[in-house]
């Protein structure tokens, strides 16, 4: 496995998708670091806290910025081998097409945990500025630091809820396909974020999950985890079993 | 015959079109067969069912003696191949394309990347990546992939497409040396005849999703007749002539050419006659029938390209 990864790794040198996935991930800090200077020309006197720009920052990342990001990448990862042709020149090799597959999902996993990292340390450096500008309260590493198992838990939710767009991708061969699936979805997602509904809906209830908020919308936490655990389950089987089957025309 | 490659009625369906029709293919070990058939007769998609990229409808693939999903690691090892236009990450070198594809198969020194890259002659094209290469450059990129691994059966798809006349004589001679001096199995399909007439040592030909035969080169040049070919001013009236005077029925014209089979047909005697009855010659050949005329008999003529 270690060598597919590797693999998946080396294909993606010199490819531009890698930075301009970087500028993706730095959007949602960026965005709430215009949103902390607003507030504060607005209300200087409001004490605004480290803790509650990661908080907020959660909820623009997996409803909206970071799941696109991540959709795009999976669509690159998954799409390039058609538009590319290079299955005809991986596939005779003999390494199962599952494997390969795996290869593929860990890699995305990797690429998706790296841009939450980027998108958090990018959160400390703005609100660092912030804090030397006109201080923020409680700015400390350590602060920071305890978010970290909440993006991770963020990048695990985004990771299995993308499944069904790599399926979009691999049966539609492109990006443009999951792109606009993902964009309706992010779009009802939004919709959703504040509405009982929404811990129906697997990619709100990821939302409200990492929020602890599932609750307040009167339905179950197991239930809402069922639905986002089934539609993923769904997207890696329909994934798996169309590549196994599927002829390379 | 030891076989590295054979199938039995193998045979493709997409939905109601059948693309490839109950072949049964025979390769010699150490020999180099060519699969001939106009587009769309199923060459690519016999080779991609072999290489597990198209999965059969029906019948049977043996490699190396084996049924070709037993032993799927060991058998696909020995093996190389390029379908069509090779496909490599256009954002990586053709060196970098080759080290994933080194890694990926393991086991290969690497060295062979070099190495691959100097026979194919793109030792020097280090920082061109694969979207600059031009369509001949990425046919060698292919073959370089295809070699790297010194396999014992190459499956070449169209492998002399976009490369220049010197480029092509250059895999013609690399491809006979692997296969006279290394003892490698080749099966390639062309649509360039002459080609696979130089280097074939059996041909196979494919017409409408049909195997329609199958013949060692041996038995094919057998089997080319021989013809004496007359260029004349009026050939419809020199097979007139030919017809009464000689008693000679086997025989073509096409513009002004008159082709007569017949060994025993004396040409002196013929071309007096012609000349006595008016009709300008300005040329006689002894001629063979070629792969083209052979393969034009064999499905009716039109080409294959």
């Amino acid at each position: 496995m270690l060598k597919l990864i590797y693999c998946e790794l080396m294909k993606l040198r010199h490819a531009k998708m890698i930075p301009i996935s970087i500028l993706g991930a730095v959007s949602v800090p960026f965005m709430m670091f215009v949103e902390v200077l607003q507030m504060h020309a607005e209300h200087p006197e409001q004490e605004i806290l480290l803790s509650s720009v990661y908080e907020d920052s959660i909820l623009y990342m997996l409803l909206l910025a970071n799941m696109m990001v991540s959709v795009a990448i999976a669509s690159f990862l998954f799409s390039r081998e058609y538009a590319e042709n290079t299955w005809k020149t991986i596939l005779p090799i003999p390494i199962s097409r599952t494997k390969i597959l795996w290869g593929k999902f860990c890699t995305l996993f990797l690429w998706d945990f790296f841009l939450t990292i980027v998108s958090w340390a990018c959160i400390l450096l703005f609100a660092g500025m912030c804090h030397v500008t006109f201080g923020m309260a409680e700015y400390s590493l350590v602060i920071a630091l305890k978010w970290i198992p909440d993006y991770f838990l963020l990048t695990v939710l985004m990771f299995i809820t993308t499944s069904p767009f790599i399926y979009i991708a691999q049966k539609t061969k492109g990006f443009v396909a999951p792109m606009i699936a993902s964009a309706v979805i992010v779009l009802g997602s939004a919709a959703l974020s504040n509405q009982k509904w929404g811990a129906l809906y697997p990619w709100t209830a990821s939302v409200l999950l990492l929020d602890g908020r599932v609750e307040s919308t009167g339905y179950p936490v197991w239930l809402s985890i069922t639905i986002i655990l089934l539609v993923s389950g769904i997207g890696f089987l329909l994934t798996f079993l169309y590549f196994r089957k599927e002829d390379l025309k | 015959m030891d076989y590295v490659m054979e199938t039995q009625n193998l045979t493709k369906r997409y939905q109601s079109a059948t693309v490839v029709d109950h072949v049964s293919l025979h390769v010699p070990k150490g020999k180099i067969y060519g699969l001939l058939g106009r587009n769309g007769a199923g060459k690519t998609t016999i080779m991609k069912m072999m290489l597990q990229l198209v999965c059969p409808t029906e019948g049977t693939i043996r490699l190396f003696g084996m049924g070709y999903q037993e032993h799927i690691s060991d058998t696909y090892r020995k093996i190389g191949s390029i379908i069509e236009t090779p496909g490599f990450y256009t954002n990586l070198t053709g060196q970098e394309n080759l080290e994933i594809l080194a890694k990926l198969r393991g086991q290969i020194p690497k060295e062979a990347v070099k190495s691959a890259l100097e026979i194919v002659g793109l030792d020097k094209e280090k920082k061109k990546p694969f979207s600059d290469y031009s369509l001949g450059m990425k046919q060698r990129l292919g073959i370089a992939a295809a070699i790297m691994h010194e396999p014992e059966l190459l499956i070449l798809d169209e492998p002399i497409n976009g490369l220049d006349p010197i480029g092509i004589s250059e895999i013609r001679q690399f491809l006979c040396e692997l296969s006279h001096t290394k003892g490698t199995t080749i099966f390639i399909s062309s649509h360039v005849l002459s080609e696979i007439e130089q280097i074939a040592d059996m041909i196979g030909v494919m017409n409408e999703g049909k195997l329609v035969e199958e013949v060692n080169m041996e038995e094919l040049h057998k089997r080319k007749r021989k013809y004496i070919r007359f260029t004349v001013s009026d050939s419809v009236a020199a097979s007139t002539l030919l017809k009464k005077r000689c008693g000679i029925m086997d025989y073509e014209t096409e513009d002004s050419t008159l082709k007569v089979y017949n060994d025993t047909f004396n040409v002196g005697e013929f071309n007096k006659l012609l000349v006595e009855n008016g009709l300008m010659v300005t040329g006689i050949n002894t001629c063979e029938e070629n792969l083209e005329d052979y393969f034009s008999e064999l499905i009716g003529g039109g080409g294959i390209a």
